[in-house]
């Protein structure tokens, strides 16, 4: 009776070990490049020489796509990478707290625009200017300026280099728009022709327009399950601030004023005409984040987005594979404003091997590999890449389909400098404002309430007004 | 099973090991305990002390980590923080519907299961598949079945003509939705454990209420209820400490929305302490916690401990 | 009573136990069914009840997340600490049923050890384990971030507690006069103990063991600060699930289903001690 327990435990431990010997650390997958000629650069490279480099990223498609380029670099260099892929809702705390334990655990890391200010002013992450002019091959000048801006550089320094962009624009379904008896309806109903918004307004409406019960017809056809105008990311996310921020800055606000304190007027009405669209929504929006709206639209229930990111083009264009006759557009945002930002790869202060890390970070950010990453769904800050005919050809739309409106984006938003982005608070900031607002958007508190609550914590978190550091 | 074949000892043995034996009780008792409390006492000891000591200083681990003493002030933040008594009161809510219904129902189960005579053995089995699957993994799943969209729940609601409520997004059905699926993975422990308190009670003070034929009612309240006090007790109270520090449904569910509505007290102790990283406000909460628990506890747990005492003096 | 069992009352007896089991079990049903199906068919309205099974969820779940790897942590984390937390328990136990050391007070503070929120306790862990780990005697024994160690040490810690409080019940449910006799006839208190009271407290042990190891097979906050990659557990490791192409409910599922497989097992093997076990120290007086 009890030797039979103590037998089953020994067994089962045994079996874990078991497990655990055969199964490798998260690169296994990675195939070793032997077959790679270019090995010569670095000679015989045996694998207990290589030096070890821990990167920090986000888990999921870019993490599988990455294996690859990390094998070329291996191949290249002398380094063994550990891709450590952490969930997008974890990753800032992961990484913080192996900062301030200073472990030097994540050799390279992954920062949000919003979150550079904090990492640079504790001195978490290293400078990289020394490097960027040692290696003039990195083509700083290639990426973005607007991009290269609020992404990597703070109080006059740069502090990496950019992985990828999430860049808002707008995604909406022009089969719909395209659609005669739509047209007809809607220019009817509100006299001016059905196409993609230019104007909040004109979004407003063809949401409305388009938000339809079963049973209701759309295109001539009766429809088998409710269907609504407009996606949202209204739920206890970050992500909420990043739809609203399109609105905020069209009107001309920002979250912060120059004089650090929160833009209480034009974030209540920005909140005001959000809260508005939801009945043109799905119920779910008050739960979900970018994953819900793409879930959302590849299942046929909604006709559009808000500003929304436009990395996510490989997922929303799917749509024309599981709705039949769907057609997916994108664009700028309406009134070409909407959020923008990307992932800085930093080289943290504690990395026992900076200048293997630093040599990582170019090659991943540097033309061939962000290249190769485009035409996998990736979605690249390097100008080049993002105007290269090829790389932008028809044959590759479900790939880089919106890079011309990413770049388009760049250009209106040029002289776009959130000052959330320039105060060493930048971090805690934005990870107040999903919860603060989200609670309007649920109903629990109205718009100015919110808002003033916002004021008040913001004036708690920078101890006064923000230091804003341009 | 002890061995009916013990030797008996040399007589001469006997005497010295009288004397011998009343100083090395104390010794031999203290022995047993120490591994125990060697672990416990490093283990919860230093941090308790950390947490004491950072609760009395400015600590904002992303702005310059823990710094001087401020006294009292962080105990003053906390406690005129409007949030942190949301989180209060969202947490006392949710534990007293959720315990109670657990209970209740659980209680009524384990009578049902008692009475059947088939099949006891797999029902028991299968009552136990919720907690054998991490609630941080069913959390999920759950997350995905409450969708109004894409969610099975809202599907066979529809179904069958009832209103559909929006799970989680909807600020008076949150919490609910988040007690409801706590309800699904705790009643079945609370059954398990009653419906054995039950199998153990004695046969024959039942059979004696049946000869002198008392109402079922009377011989629940007279005889099956006071016997089985200190198993309700028991699960009572392990139910309740749990519920009192309900985070990982929370996280996995609801992130604590939609607004504020299933914010608990730890959720909100996460979000200060590993979001923004304020551990002095992190530390000061959770002394205020476990100063409220213990002494909650010293209330409720007092009979229990006089109960344990007394026997382990009885001698 | 026993003989008036009317037909439709047992009816509607196992009629209400159906749809009781039919509740607790449909969520598990669900998930184990969409383990089987194709990513297109999941997040679809409305829900689809027919499709065409596939093993590529499970597939992907072993082989493209290491997800043996979680499940080897778990188990190694899991069985291990309780197995030293029954053992530290059961000798702490019995001093407390028998000998009442520190009166109450001994044992009412071990028990509050339990209340303290786990996330102001997390920090001082992390730092802990990142010292232990840099010395050699960590290095050794496999202690520190990102090592199993760290891990078994912290469910043992968070275990002992309530175990050393059940078992306390137990222990003081079984009767004096087998052990006197036992003394009567030379044993000493360590044969006494190991010999008699232990096979007598068997059923108790094994629901701690039960109830220890659902707790650290389902611990979320400390795997997550303390481990990176190397010693992630299952419930850190299904977020890996959490793609920027939207959450793969595919192999979550899968992956949740693997991982129910470990503890059926136990707990099917063990349950039949569950009842005599929860019913020693629970009813009497």
């Amino acid at each position: 009776m009890k030797r039979n327990f103590k037998l089953l435990v020994f067994i089962l431990l045994l079996a874990s070990m078991l497990l655990t010997s055969c199964a490798q650390p998260t690169q296994a997958p990675v195939e070793e490049p032997a077959a790679e000629e270019p090995a010569a650069a670095t000679g015989e490279c045996k694998d207990e020489d290589r030096v070890p480099i821990a990167w920090s990223t986000i888990e999921g498609f870019y993490t599988i796509a990455m294996t690859e380029l990390v094998a070329d670099f291996e191949a290249t260099h002398c380094v063994k990478v550990q891709v450590v892929g952490i969930d997008n809702s974890q990753l800032y705390d992961k990484q913080v707290i192996e900062m301030v334990g200073k472990t030097g655990a994540y050799d390279v890391v992954n920062l949000e625009t919003a979150e550079k200010a904090e990492f640079a002013e504790n001195g978490f992450i290293l400078p990289f200017d020394d490097y960027i002019k040692a290696h003039p091959e990195v083509d700083y000048a290639d990426v973005a300026p607007i991009l290269a801006d609020m992404t990597t550089q703070y109080k006059g320094k740069i502090w990496g280099l950019p992985y990828y962009t999430y860049t808002a624009g707008y995604f909406g379904r022009c089969d719909l728009f395209e659609d005669p008896t739509e047209q007809a309806a809607f220019k009817e109903k509100y006299g001016y022709d059905l196409a993609i918004p230019t104007t909040w307004q004109q979004h407003r409406d063809i949401s409305e327009f388009f938000t339809r019960k079963t049973g209701d017809m759309l295109k001539g056809e009766p429809l088998t399950k409710d269907f609504y105008g407009t996606g949202l990311q209204a739920g206890r996310f970050q992500e909420i601030q990043d739809e609203l921020s399109a609105f905020l800055w069209s009107y001309g606000g920002d979250w912060l004023k120059d004089d650090g304190t929160v833009d209480v007027e034009n974030i209540t009405k920005a909140l005001k005409w959000y809260i508005d669209l939801l009945p043109f929504a799905p119920p779910n929006a008050l739960t979900v984040n970018y994953n819900g709206v793409m879930d959302s639209m590849q299942d046929g229930q909604i006709a559009q987005t808000v500003g929304f990111f436009l990395d996510q083009w490989p997922n929303a264009v799917n749509t024309e594979k599981t709705v039949p006759g769907a057609k997916m557009c994108n664009a700028e945002a309406p009134e070409n404003k909407a959020y923008i930002g990307g992932f800085l790869m930093a080289v943290s202060a504690a990395s026992k091997h900076p200048n293997e890390a630093m040599d990582f970070v170019a090659y991943i950010s540097g033309k061939e590999a962000q290249s190769k990453f485009s035409l996998m769904g990736g979605t690249t800050t390097r100008m080049s890449i993002l105007t290269d005919p090829e790389i932008t050809s028809e044959a590759n739309r479900t790939k880089t389909g919106h890079f011309a409106t990413l770049v388009k984006v760049f250009e209106s938003m040029k002289d776009t400098r959130s000052n959330l982005f320039y105060t060493p608070f930048g971090a805690k900031i934005y990870n107040t404002l999903g919860p603060t607002l989200q609670a309007a958007a649920a109903g629990e508190k109205t718009a100015e309430q919110a808002v003033l609550d916002l004021a008040v914590e913001v004036e708690k978190i920078c101890d006064g007004p923000c230091p804003i550091n341009k | 099973m002890p061995s009916t074949s013990m030797s008996a000892p040399q007589d001469s043995r006997a005497e010295p090991k009288k004397q011998r034996r009343a100083m090395s009780d104390t010794w031999f008792s203290v022995l047993l305990i120490l591994p125990a409390m060697i672990i416990i006492a490093f283990f919860a000891l230093y941090p308790l002390f950390y947490a004491i000591n950072v609760s009395f200083r400015l600590a904002d681990l992303t702005h310059g980590g823990i710094q001087g003493f401020v006294g009292l002030e962080n105990y003053r933040t906390v406690l005129f923080d409007k949030f942190f008594w949301q989180s209060v009161g969202t947490t006392l809510f949710f534990t007293v519907f959720a315990v109670a219904i657990e209970v209740i129902l659980g209680i009524f189960v384990a009578f049902l299961i008692n009475g059947a005579t088939v099949a006891k053995g797999l029902i028991r089995s299968l009552l136990i598949l919720p907690l054998a699957t991490a609630p941080a993994v069913t959390g999920l799943f759950w997350r995905y079945l409450y969708d109004t969209q894409f969610g099975l729940y809202n599907y066979f609601l529809k179904l069958a003509g009832l209103p559909q409520p929006n799970w989680l997004g909807d600020i008076d059905v949150a919490l609910w939705a988040v007690i409801i699926f706590d309800v699904w993975l705790w009643m079945p422990f609370v059954a398990l454990i009653v419906l054995a308190g039950l199998q153990a009670l004695p046969k024959e003070p039942f059979e004696a209420a049946e000869l002198d034929g008392a109402p079922y009612f009377r011989v629940l309240r007279k005889l099956t209820f006071p016997m089985l006090k200190p198993v309700l007790f028991l699960v009572i109270v392990l139910r309740t400490i749990d519920a009192l520090r309900l985070y990982d449904a929370v996280a996995v569910l609801t992130r604590g929305g939609p607004g504020s509505t299933t914010e608990t007290m730890t959720y909100y102790l996460y979000r200060q302490g590993l979001v923004f990283f304020r551990m002095d406000y992190a530390s000061t909460m959770a002394l205020l916690f476990l100063y409220a628990v213990v002494v909650a506890a010293l209330f409720a747990l007092r009979p229990l401990l006089n109960m344990f005492s007394a026997r382990a003096g009885a001698r | 009573m026993l003989e008036r069992r009317k037909a439709p009352v047992e009816m509607l007896r196992y009629g209400i136990i159906l749809i009781v089991l039919l509740w607790t079990v449909f969520p598990i049903a669900w998930l184990i069914l969409t383990s089987f199906k194709p990513a297109n068919d999941i997040m679809v309205t409305p829900p689809r009840f027919l499709f065409k099974p596939t093993l590529d969820n499970y597939i992907h779940a072993i082989a493209r997340s290491n997800f043996a790897l979680f499940i080897g942590n778990t188990l190694y984390v899991s069985l291990l600490s309780t197995f030293i937390v029954i053992i530290l328990a059961s000798l702490a136990a019995y001093s407390f049923a028998r000998y009442n050391v520190g009166g109450g007070n001994l044992l009412f503070f071990i028990l509050t050890t339990k209340m303290m929120p786990a996330i102001a306790v997390v920090l001082p862990f992390f730092l802990i384990f990142r010292d232990i780990g840099a010395t050699p005697i960590g290095e050794a024994l496999g202690i520190g971030l990102d090592k199993r160690g760290a891990l078994v040490i912290s469910y043992t810690i968070f275990n002992l507690p309530f175990a050393i409080w059940l078992m306390v019940s137990f222990f003081q449910d079984i009767s004096r006069e087998l052990e006197e006799s036992a003394r009567l006839n030379g044993y000493n208190r360590l044969q006494v103990l190991w010999k008699v009271v232990l096979p007598l407290a068997a059923p108790g042990i094994a629901v701690t063991a039960i109830f220890c190891l659902i707790f650290a097979w389902n611990e979320f906050l400390f795997a997550y600060i303390l481990t990176r990659d190397a010693a992630r557990t299952i419930t850190v490791g299904v977020e890996s699930f959490f793609t920027l192409r939207g959450i793969l409910w595919g192999p979550v599922a899968a992956a949740a289903t693997i991982s129910v497989v470990p503890m059926l097992i136990f707990v099917l093997v063990l349950q039949r001690y569950m009842v005599r076990g929860l019913t020693f120290g629970a009813v009497r007086g």
